[in-house]
């Protein structure tokens, strides 16, 4: 059994879980915040990515272990009150959501790389996609939201 | 959008505005998808799964499963077999060809003496963690005897096949007819041309983002089960549970909120449920299961597969005279509930496509192989026939040297022959492709391609053009009626009842609209609500397949409404000291000119229960459209970039544009998935699955399709008030025969089968070249 | 996953004495192949050393024409950093290129290089430009080091500290990325060293390799049309359901003339 000790939306946890737990169990069991998914085995879908430590992950490949000590921030932890993050303001404007599922990964994703690339352009777009499936969309609106949130994060 | 953009529609909740009201949760990680229902006290299955494609179970062993701490319970087929679980629901037209009886094969929840695809359940273990109980799934043995394995269903067809079901001879559990053979063999043989062609829609999967799961619930005192698991229409979901546990369907309630993709794939009730309801009962602790996405690819329906070949007659004016369609539906190792018959009665009702073929004939065989089953997905047939009608068309054109557009223009159903009365009995209401085609190639500048081309051969790329007309039935059900529930509340909010199940098509924001415009009240006012447990027994609907809803349950929000009105006016009359009918209601309010008293809504839901059930029946509208792709393929690489793509749609009336746009992307991009990669492939000789993971199964990203240049162009329904046609699948219909067309017009062949992967085109490119350079 | 006892080391040494104790114990990294591996219960080690923490491992330098990078380095921090973009902008340039951005934020280069799948895109860039993989051990050269489909030269209990490669003339990388999972069907990074030219192919075979026909040919003119009339063997090549072993030859043929083109800018 491993003690993790870590801050999931600026709250201090601290679990005992099996060695081989994977962080986005850690997130979803034990700290209950089941807006990370799980939408594939295999690291490619990106609906668990969360930000550890400021930094976009696939939570479903990382161990709870290798979080100890982290600062973890899930979807729930985006929107400050009822403001909304200008990412997830900019999803539901464009449309860029049908089923919802693989939305918290995408706007956990989209979110982290508008920070190392705040005026990306298509092609770095659809890079920075490249994690991330969406079943419903098109990804049309998507990358639509994201070009409307990398303007509402530049003013 | 490109010209004609439509301002997104915001609404407001709370004081953050949205486009939908779902979206509120589901931006913010509030959403209640199907694995985030828990249960005090519940119990977790794993389900140990067949590793091979055809096998006999000579034992299981289970003693090794000691070693496991926390297992609570273990089941096997014989358990199926004493619970009566033994036959997944399925429907197949009752009697085939020539009086040709069906038969179903029995699929117990947990295989009995055999196992006939890699996936089959064979044993579910119970335990009191995830871990726990996968840890125990791998220490049970099980001995098999394998047998010879068919994927093939062309092979699975032939005497001397490996036979998967003792019931079921030949592997074939029904051969269909519709139309009529002799004329259209006897157009066919009169015939200036004849044009046959054979393509594979090859055999997909729907992969919705959210994994199955389900948490099953047993409730003693009533003997009844609780349920929770992804839908597409809860009443749906009760009716199959029902026919597979031979239980009443008062013993089941579903209580969902969120779904995270559907495409057909959530209209069946797995043998996965049914066991795990053995579990629930006998532990009497609810059990939960979540897939994982390598169990998705072996064990959830699959779509397509269907081998179709078109003849098509033409008389010396290039005017179609008959059409043959000769349909090999793949429906794997068992018949889901809505594979075949689906598959048939789609393709039947649309067989004559957009034009006039006086003869119409299709004989449907439906196969079984040692593969995963196959059921409805985005389109269930109607997308199949489109696509094989539409290559032969183009493929005609080019035998007789025709532009492809100048060939359909002969064969349109003009405007005022509808409504339709096709050769396959169908009688199809209203579409204008001669107008909407117009429209199309003038947007597209088919008529200028040519420079188009020339300017791509500069930079040395094959630029194609490829253009689809096609047209589909929307809307109509199986349950007896689609109801909406609106009751109105104290504080002037309406709560909308729906047993049809949003898997992301944004019912909540449409059905709003609608209720809200009839009723002209703030569409903030109305709230809907579905998946509800107890109205999932008490009220009647159908599911959301077969791009029904908005035609369905999304018109009667407005006859609900209307409905509304009139009891709230009886109602208003005594408040109003007047007759009913001298009540008038206008914005939220009723009054009246005799008594010069009015009363709000709102008031009049404080005093008194003012709560209706809308209902109405309908039966199928016609969308249709005409879509035009052009393509350049990289001839060192094979890879293909969509250059523009241009849908011209006849949706009849739209509710939300936004989402209706929304649902265009998604089906464009979920054709031109299986266009260039998605595919699910067997090992011929093992039976394995080679693409059982997003690794290999080449799922559409961010970029292949850039923009949609989506125009519209309306006939209205008139099936219901409003006009409107479903479309929720039409845009699966329409890409496909567009992209693959001009996939084969860049690179001047007939037809390539799908997927036109860079690999395979341009292995094209490559005999193509060594064919020229042989001739010239 | 099955169980396994999870370790957090902070020196080599550790960890290297974690491995000699436990015959079935795992070095982790950025687990971005390990975990999804034991995920599908394909791998059962006993122990999992994570060295993801370890000070030693951690570093980008550049001293006399040689960029040394500790073998914990994520890619993401090749991608972005200034002192790789100036000595070999190409492998800051594959670097960026590997996987998806999640993906670059946890792997690392020693992982990639110690697991050697056949469609890493590290792999060929050592190999192209000749890189030195160091141990805990000893050092040893990107031309012994690789040896076909998941293997390599380190022994058991052998773990890699840092790669350093000679900083080329120029030197560029182009990939092919595969339709679904994103690794290279063929990828060739080709780079200039005074007057030889090595150009490494990933992907298409089971192990990277040099492309030798190509380094004599572009070594006495270095253009795209020097490689036109060659092609790669394509008898010991990959082939599945996304690609002949023709289709492969033609793609490492074409990623090779790409890669070239981009050289001279």
């Amino acid at each position: 059994m491993a003690k993790v000790e870590l801050k999931i939306n600026g709250k201090q946890h601290s679990f005992d879980v099996e060695d081989r737990t994977l962080l986005v169990n850690l997130i979803r069991d034990h700290a209950q915040l089941t807006g990370t998914h799980v939408g594939c085995d295999t690291s490619q879908c990106g609906a668990c990515t969360i930000h550890m430590n400021g930094v976009a992950v696939k939570s479903c490949t990382v161990l709870a272990g290798q979080a100890n000590g982290a600062d973890i921030t899930t979807i729930e932890g985006m929107a400050k009150g009822d403001k909304l993050h200008p990412v997830q303001q900019a999803f539901t404007e464009c449309h860029a959501l049908q089923c919802g599922f693989c939305t918290p990964g995408m706007i956990m994703a989209v979110s982290g790389f508008l920070k190392d690339n705040p005026k990306p352009t298509d092609e770095e777009i659809y890079r920075g996609l490249e994690g991330n499936l969406c079943r419903c969309t098109g990804y049309i609106n998507i990358v639509k939201a994201v070009k409307q949130a990398a303007k509402a994060m530049s003013k | 959008m490109d010209q004609h953009q439509h301002h997104s529609q915001l609404f407001k909740v709370g004081n953050a505005q949205v486009s939908r009201f779902e979206d509120m949760r589901l931006i913010t990680g509030n959403g209640k998808y199907s694995s985030d229902w828990n249960a005090p006290d519940q119990l977790h299955a794993c389900f140990l799964r067949s590793d091979r494609a055809h096998a006999r179970i000579v034992s299981i062993n289970f003693d090794k499963l000691r070693q496991i701490k926390g297992v609570v319970g273990v089941y096997t087929g014989a358990d199926a077999q004493a619970a009566g679980y033994l036959r997944a629901p399925s429907f197949l037209p009752p009697t085939g060809k020539g009086g040709m009886k069906a038969r179903v094969p029995a699929r117990p929840c947990l295989a009995i003496g055999k196992v006939r695809f890699v996936g089959d359940p064979v044993a579910m273990v119970v335990a009191d963690s995830h871990l726990a109980a996968q840890d125990a799934c791998e220490l049970i043995e099980v001995v098999y005897e394998d047998l010879p394995a068919i994927v093939d269903p062309e092979e699975a067809l032939k005497p001397g096949a490996p036979q998967l079901h003792d019931d079921v001879p030949g592997n074939c559990p029904v051969e269909a007819e519709s139309g009529v053979e002799a004329p259209v063999m006897e157009a066919i043989a009169k015939a200036a041309h004849v044009t046959k062609i054979t393509v594979d829609c090859t055999r997909v999967t729907a992969s919705p983002m959210e994994p199955r799961a389900a948490l099953i619930e047993y409730k003693a005192d009533t003997d009844s089960y609780v349920v929770h698991t992804p839908s597409q229409g809860v009443n749906m979901t009760r009716k199959q549970f029902s026919t597979y546990a031979n239980l009443g369907e008062e013993k089941f309630r579903v209580e969902i909120q969120d779904v995270g993709g559907g495409f057909g794939q959530r209209s069946t009730v797995y043998p996965e449920y049914v066991s795990m309801m053995m579990a629930a009962k006998a532990l009497q602790r609810p059990i939960k299961w979540v897939s994982t996405r390598t169990e998705s690819f072996l064990t959830d329906t699959h779509g397509r597969a269907n081998l179709i070949t078109i003849t098509l007659a033409m008389d010396n004016n290039a005017q179609f005279t008959g059409m043959r369609v000769d349909w090999i539906t793949d429906q794997g190792a068992y018949l889901s509930p809505t594979g075949p018959a689906g598959h048939i009665r789609n393709a039947t009702t649309c067989m004559n496509g957009v034009y006039k073929i006086p003869a119409l004939y299709g004989h449907f065989k439906v196969v079984l192989t040692n593969t995963g089953w196959v059921a409805a997905y985005r389109g269930a047939g109607r997308p199949d026939i489109a696509y094989a009608i539409e290559r032969a068309v183009d493929a005609a054109a080019l035998e007789l040297n025709m532009d492809p557009a100048d060939l359909r223009r002969r064969n349109y159903v003009p405007l005022n022959e509808y409504p339709y009365k096709s050769a396959t009995g169908s009688t199809i209401e209203i579409a204008d492709l001669p107008g909407l085609s117009e429209k199309a190639l003038t947007l597209a500048d088919w008529s200028g391609f040519e420079a188009r081309r020339a300017a791509s051969a500069k930079k040395g790329k094959l630029r194609g053009i490829g253009m689809s007309a096609v047209i589909e039935p929307t809307g109509a059900g199986t349950a007896p009626r689609d109801e909406i529930e609106l009751t109105v509340n104290g504080d002037g909010q309406v709560t909308l009842h729906t047993v049809s199940h949003s898997q992301g098509q944004g019912h909540e924001t449409s059905f709003a609209m609608v209720t809200a415009s009839a009723l002209g009240i703030p569409v903030e006012q109305i709230k809907v609500k579905q998946g509800d447990a107890e109205r999932s027994v008490t009220m009647t609907g159908n599911h959301s397949g077969g791009s029904r809803t908005m035609v369905g349950a999304g018109t009667v929000c407005h006859i609900a409404a209307n409905k509304l009105i009139d009891a709230g006016k009886s109602l208003a009359a005594e408040d109003l000291s007047v007759e009913p009918s001298q009540v008038n209601y206008a914005k939220g309010e009723f009054s009246s000119p005799h008594s010069k008293k009015k009363i709000t809504l709102a008031q009049l839901a404080a005093k008194k229960k003012l709560s209706v059930i809308g209902e109405g029946t309908f039966t199928s509208t016609y969308p249709n459209g005409c879509h035009i792709a052009e393509v350049e393929v990289d001839p060192e690489t094979g890879v293909t970039d969509i250059a523009s793509y241009l849908s011209v749609d006849d949706y009849g009336h739209i509710v939300s544009h936004t989402i209706v746009e929304g649902q265009m992307h998604g089906a464009v991009v979920q054709g031109l998935g299986q266009v260039f990669g998605e595919h699910i492939v067997y090992d011929k000789d093992s039976g394995q699955m080679i693409t059982g993971s997003f690794m290999d199964y080449v799922m559409p990203r961010a970029g292949k399709l850039k923009s949609i240049r989506m125009e519209e162009y309306t006939t209205l329904s008139k099936l219901g008030p409003l006009g409107i046609k479903g479309m929720g699948e039409s845009g699966c219909t329409a890409s496909l025969p567009a992209l693959v067309g001009a996939v084969s017009n860049a690179l001047g062949v007939r037809h390539l089968d799908m997927p036109l992967t860079p690999s395979k085109v341009w292995a094209a490119i490559q005999q193509k070249k060594s064919h020229l350079g042989n001739t010239h | 996953m099955h169980s396994f006892s999870y370790v957090k080391a902070t020196s080599v040494k550790q960890a290297v004495d974690l491995l000699a104790a436990n015959a079935e114990a795992k070095l982790l990294s950025g687990g971005m192949t390990l975990i999804p591996t034991m995920k599908a219960r394909l791998a059962q080690p006993s122990h999992l050393i994570d060295i993801a923490g370890i000070a030693e491992l951690s570093g980008i330098e550049v001293k006399d024409g040689k960029l040394t990078i500790g073998a914990a380095t994520k890619h993401v921090e090749v991608s972005r950093s200034a002192v790789v973009k100036k000595a070999i902008p190409a492998l800051a340039y594959l670097a960026g290129h590997i996987g998806d951005p999640q993906v670059r934020n946890r792997g690392t280069i020693g992982g990639s290089l110690a697991n050697n799948d056949p469609a890493a895109d590290y792999p060929s860039a050592a190999l192209s430009l000749g890189a030195t993989i160091v141990t805990n051990k000893r050092e040893i050269a990107a031309d012994d080091y690789f040896q076909g489909m998941f293997a390599t030269a380190l022994d058991a209990g052998e773990m890699i500290v840092k790669i350093v490669f000679p900083v080329p003339a120029k030197a560029a990388y182009e990939k092919f990325p595969h339709p679904a999972s994103g690794y290279a069907m063929a990828g060739a990074f080709v780079s200039q060293h005074g007057k030889t030219v090595r150009v490494a192919i990933t992907g298409a075979g089971p192990g990277v390799f040099r492309w030798t026909e190509a380094e004599a040919a572009l070594g006495k003119k270095l253009a795209a049309a020097s490689v036109e009339s060659l092609n790669v063997d394509a008898s010991n090549l990959n082939e599945d359901m996304h690609g002949t072993k023709e289709y492969r030859a033609n793609l490492a043929k074409v990623m090779t003339k790409r890669a070239v083109a981009k050289l001279g800018k």
